[in-house]
């Protein structure tokens, strides 16, 4: 959520800049503003399939929006967002973008289609668009509701079979760039191994993680169920607080207008916890950092006055002053070498990451390949290949996702190291990170099922003749010495035996021809993937890296430049006479309040909320 | 499959049943000075004799329990709103009531029975549930005089270690089940329910056979999140589940029971009664007040109705579904107790379960348990390959090709798979007449259970004359004609069965 005080704190703090002729410090501030412009806040709604997270939507919002149904499930994630007029917009990627295209020039382009608020439904249940044929990325819908209001986008993901699925692997990479992740599960049970396990890696990739307990109204032992869950979250070390609500209740009660109900629908916390913690919290990072980052422009602009100022004050400690901003410029133009420990630290953590990832992709891909090949040993691969594909892909979405979640949390771990190293020479605050994985892999085509051969009757009956026909010649012409005819019993008979083998060699060999088909497939493919993740996820930490180089080479410029106006400013000081030098210091005193008060106001905007 | 009783020949000395005996017997005297080996087979020559095992497994809180006390009519197994069942538990039918424990080391030991509010109580005596191997449980009960039925703990629990003892039971790594038949219960159909439905089927001697399996979707009435007409919506979500070809393939039929509405409809008391009587006369708004949630009901102070307390038993009992059906329905006029309980079980789907249940499994229970014992002896034979047990592995074989009825099973699955096509209207004669859907001639033909002799022979002779014709049309692929053939034989074979 845009916070309208910080917006205005960081258009004062740019004014400032102006004034006092530092557009290096624009810099910053100009990209602080920008993240600021952002408001959204994102929200995934996710578990297993049926447990009620479309009617937990539409609960929350007060409006049917999800299409709920005791059989059909939901197809497409839709993202509910707020805007003055409700709106439906459907948003399909085209596949095969070009690839091979600069890093940043391959963003996808969307193709976005408005539709009529009641066929939501033809479009994102399984009842309408069976396993998404229609090819949708996602739905969009908009909604004149408070509760959005805030920059509060709920994102309802398609229920997935088991949280392992593939499904459940797109889910996983989604994680990083959302706010919050609820996971929903209803009453009837508590948690089994699946949803533990997702919670406990949806930890590891995303601040916020809320546990929403549904359909309350329809168990009396919820209490019981809601007290052995947080016995399993705390068994499994998962810090997340559980709200018990019922939809129908807060459906019902919002028709009737029955305050009542309402409240026993359990919704206000689980609002409560949206709007202060999720909202709150994403409202307190943009308060924090544009604090932080204001008070650095502050601090960086009273530098060179109070230093003129000590100066003026203290003549004959001006040189020894003097001296020591000197040597703490040379510090900071240190930083800014090459050879400053922080680079040295970003640029081998990055290659070894690079090389870990690799490996350990490679590495889980490898035991997929092995497990495939086994499996394409024991079986014929015509009779298998529809499950068998099935099981292949879903492995491979499963290594992949794994692997990017390593990925995602060693990039973070590098990124503090790179600033405790770079803190050693100046103070600095730990820039955020984004690690975009909703592209992983995206462009790998699905494994290709190897064309066998047509056996038909037509086909044996030729191999079998051209068989058959050679063993009858060899034995004919054989028994044609002891004085048979060249069609006699014996060389029929060997003519049939010749045939009959011949055929069945030559059904085994197109059986080994189609499983060395089959491999070499899954070897393509496993091959193609290799190359297409390893590349994103390369891509992916190039970028990281890039961000943490800008972000402190900018921070060193900064620092280098404030201590130079520093020193220039204490010289000048000196050379000043004495008539001019008390008129300097009062001038001097009042530049520094007034940074002093920018200083305040941003101080301010953390401590006001 | 001799069972059908009105229509079994006293001129039918050597059934599967016999064969198999037989051969189970001489198998014991091959491997006379193997211990472990007559000891095994023994226990499978005993296993003839007992009621069929069926096993009911599920993910956790699938509700196998309750439906396990609802089959049974009585509440012996607990039930809880955690995960209850954590040891592999057998019911059977005794003279008299006993529990016992069969830890995994050491000597069997008698538990004390406790019962509280009508339900049985296991308590392990304090042993930890990985010590135990299983528990045995005996009770009087007419439904447990044809079928043992075997609690198991949840799959994909969150006690791996009770989950692992399921799998061991179900579907173990090294020998054959121990259970004849499966009811697998499910919610929805998740991947884990797939995957623990693949591995149940085995490899080997009876090759993969969706035939001992049964699907059920249990808590039907929670599928429509409590509405009145959530069964009706779990009926088509089973008809959906049973038209599609992958779970065809992995079981015989899906059926949706709601379990807790067919367990307390069988077990309901007078007390209950009045106290939904007493709900039923209230104003009808007020009621629907009272019935939003489960909270409201059972704590809301309301006057005119039952005390908070009574409906706290109730709503325990009957559910907020069950709650709601019963009021509407003795508004509707269901006026004494029986009824209401008759209605309620009727509406709960457990009949169509248990009518299942005898088609599927009572009446293929010689072929079943021969079918359980032909994989004891193929372990036996591949565990200790001995040259004198030449003859019975042969003997093994030509029972399994030759017996009609393992034929007929092969073919069911291989239909139901798809492996073998017929077109779209023969397909479903194609599986009547080979027992799909019970195994009674009269079943087999499509016709009342009531209908005389004369006009079943003269449906059997119609289908062999359709089949036959089939079977020879030159445009059959080889496969079809095959199959064709195997109809015929069967229909035959009722023909027999009818002279």
């Amino acid at each position: 959520m845009a916070v309208p005080a910080a917006v205005q704190l960081v258009d004062l703090a740019l004014k400032a800049t102006t004034a006092y002729e530092r557009p290096d410090l624009a810099v910053r501030l100009q990209a602080t503003r920008a993240r600021l412009a952002d408001p959204n806040v994102r929200v995934l709604i996710v578990g297993e399939f049926k447990q009620g997270k479309s009617q937990l939507v539409n609960a929350l919002v007060n409006a049917p929006v999800c299409p709920v149904d005791d059989d059909i499930s939901t197809a497409v994630p839709t993202e509910v967002r707020f805007a003055e007029t409700t709106t439906v917009t459907l948003v399909r990627v085209p596949p095969g973008v070009a690839d091979g295209a600069p890093l940043d020039s391959r963003e996808p382009v969307e193709e976005r289609t408005v539709v009529e608020t009641s066929r939501l439904a033809d479009f994102v249940s399984e009842a309408g668009n069976p396993e998404n044929r229609a090819g949708l990325h996602h739905a969009e819908v908009t909604l004149p509701r408070k509760l959005l209001q805030s920059g509060l986008v709920l994102v309802d993901t398609p229920g997935v079979g088991g949280l392992g699925s593939a499904h459940g692997a797109a889910t996983m990479a989604a994680l990083p760039t959302a706010d919050a992740v609820v996971l929903v599960s209803d009453a009837a049970q508590e948690y089994t191994a699946p949803e533990i396990d997702f919670l406990r890696s949806a930890m590891g990739l995303c601040p916020n993680v809320g546990c929403v307990v549904t359909k309350t109204d329809l168990y009396p032992h919820w209490r019981q169920i809601v007290e052995l869950d947080k016995g399993h979250l705390r068994r499994a070390g998962v810090e997340a607080e559980i709200y018990p609500v019922s939809s129908a209740l807060r459906l019902a009660g919002a028709e009737t207008g029955d305050a009542e109900l309402m409240s026993e629908s359990g919704f206000a916390p689980l609002v409560g916890f949206l709007l202060r913690k999720v909202v709150a919290r994403a409202d307190d990072l943009d308060r924090r950092s544009t604090s932080q980052d204001v008070r650095a422009v502050a601090e960086q602009l009273s530098a060179q006055f109070t230093a003129e100022l000590a100066a003026l004050e203290d003549p004959g400690r001006a040189e020894a002053l003097v001296e020591e901003l000197t040597r703490a410029k040379a510090r900071a133009d240190d930083l800014r070498q090459r050879s400053a420990r922080w680079q040295i630290t970003l640029n081998d953590g990055v290659a070894d990451l690079i090389s870990d990832i690799e490996y350990d992709l490679r590495d889980r891909l490898r035991a997929v390949t092995r497990e495939a090949e086994q499996l394409l040993d024991d079986a014929d691969p015509a009779d298998i290949w529809d499950q068998f594909a099935q099981w292949f892909h879903q492995q491979v979405s499963q290594a992949t996702s794994a692997n990017y979640v390593w990925t995602a949390q060693r990039a973070r771990w590098l990124a503090e190291q790179v600033s405790e190293h770079f803190a050693e020479g100046a103070d600095a605050a730990l820039p955020e990170i984004h690690i975009d994985g909703s592209r992983l892999g995206g462009s790998v085509q699905a494994l290709e099922q190897p064309e066998g051969e047509k056996f038909g009757i037509g086909q044996k009956l030729f191999v079998g003749m051209r068989g058959g026909y050679g063993g009858l010649l060899m034995i004919g012409l054989a028994t044609s010495f002891a004085g048979l005819a060249l069609l006699n019993p014996f060389s029929i008979a060997a003519g049939l035996l010749f045939g009959g083998k011949t055929v069945r060699d030559e059904r085994k060999r197109q059986r080994e021809r189609r499983r060395a088909e089959a491999k070499t497939a899954v070897r393509r493919h496993i091959d193609e993937v290799t190359f297409q993740v390893g590349k994103d996820s390369r891509d992916t930490l190039r970028r990281a890296q890039r961000q943490l180089r800008d972000h402190f080479t900018v921070l060193a410029d900064e620092l280098s430049v404030s201590l130079a106006t520093s020193v220039a400013a204490a010289q000048g000081a000196v050379t000043s006479d004495v008539s001019g030098r008390q008129k300097r210091i009062e001038d001097l005193k009042a530049e520094i309040s007034r940074v002093e008060s920018l200083a305040t106001r941003a101080r301010a905007l953390v401590d006001e909320k | 499959m001799s069972e059908h009783s009105t229509l079994r020949t006293p001129a039918q000395p050597v059934g599967l049943g016999a064969e198999v005996r037989t051969l189970l017997r001489r198998t014991i005297d091959v491997y006379a000075d193997s211990p472990q080996a007559v000891g095994w087979l023994r226990h499978h020559l005993a296993r003839f004799e007992e009621p069929l095992r069926v096993a009911i497994a599920g993910k956790v809180k699938a509700g196998k329990s309750t439906l396990l006390n609802a089959l049974v009519g009585e509440e012996i197994a607990p039930t809880d709103a955690g995960e209850c069942t954590r040891v592999v538990t057998w019911y059977q039918d005794a003279p008299a009531p006993r529990v016992q424990l069969f830890p995994r080391a050491g000597a069997p030991r008698q538990l004390t029975i406790a019962r509280s509010q009508g339900a049985l109580q296991l308590d392990l005596g304090g042993l930890p549930a990985e010590q135990v191997d299983r528990l045995v449980v005996d009770w009087p009960s007419q439904y447990l005089r044809t079928t043992s039925l075997v609690d198991t703990p949840g799959i994909a629990s969150l006690s791996a270690d009770a989950a692992a003892r399921a799998g061991a039971f179900l579907a173990p790594e090294d020998s054959p089940s121990q259970a004849d038949a499966v009811v697998y219960l499910m919610r929805h159909l998740h991947s884990t329910d797939v995957r623990f439905l693949e591995s149940f089927l085995d490899r080997g001697v009876a090759r993969a056979t969706p035939v001992n399996t049964i699907a059920v979707l249990s808590r039907a009435d929670e599928i429509g999140v409590g509405r009145l007409d959530a069964l009706t919506s779990a009926r088509r979500i089973a008809r959906r589940y049973r038209a599609d070809p992958k779970i065809r393939g992995l079981c015989q039929t899906v059926v949706a029971v709601a379990g807790l509405l067919a367990q307390t409809g069988r077990t309901m008391r007078q007390d209950e009664y009045a106290a939904m009587a007493a709900l039923a006369g209230m104003p009808r708004a007020e009621l629907d007040a009272l019935l939003l949630s489960a909270d409201r009901f059972a704590n809301r102070e309301v006057e005119g109705a039952p005390a908070p307390e009574v409906r706290r038993r109730l709503v325990e009992r009957f559910g907020l579904f069950g709650v709601r059906l019963g009021t509407t329905l003795i508004r509707q006029g269901v006026t004494d107790p029986s009824a209401l309980a008759a209605e309620l079980v009727r509406r709960s789907g457990l009949e169509e379960l248990r009518s299942v249940l005898a088609t599927q499994f009572a009446e293929r229970r010689e072929l079943l348990k021969a079918r359980s014992a032909l994989l004891a002896v193929e372990l036996v034979l591949q565990r200790e390959p001995r040259p004198t047990a030449q003859p019975i592995a042969a003997e093994m074989e030509r029972i399994l090709a030759g017996a009609h009825e393992f034929v007929e099973l092969r073919m069911l699955s291989a239909l139901r798979a798809g492996t073998v096509t017929f077109p779209a209207d023969a397909l479903p004669d194609a599986e009547r007449l080979l027992g799909g859907d019970g195994s009674g001639v009269a079943a087999r033909l499509g016709l009342d259970a009531a209908t005389g002799p004369d006009e079943l022979r003269a449906a059997a002779l119609d289908a062999v004359v359709r089949w036959q014709r089939r079977a020879e049309s030159p445009l059959a692929s080889r496969t079809t004609a095959d199959a064709a053939r195997v109809v015929v034989r069967s229909c035959e074979g009722m023909l027999a069965r009818l002279r």
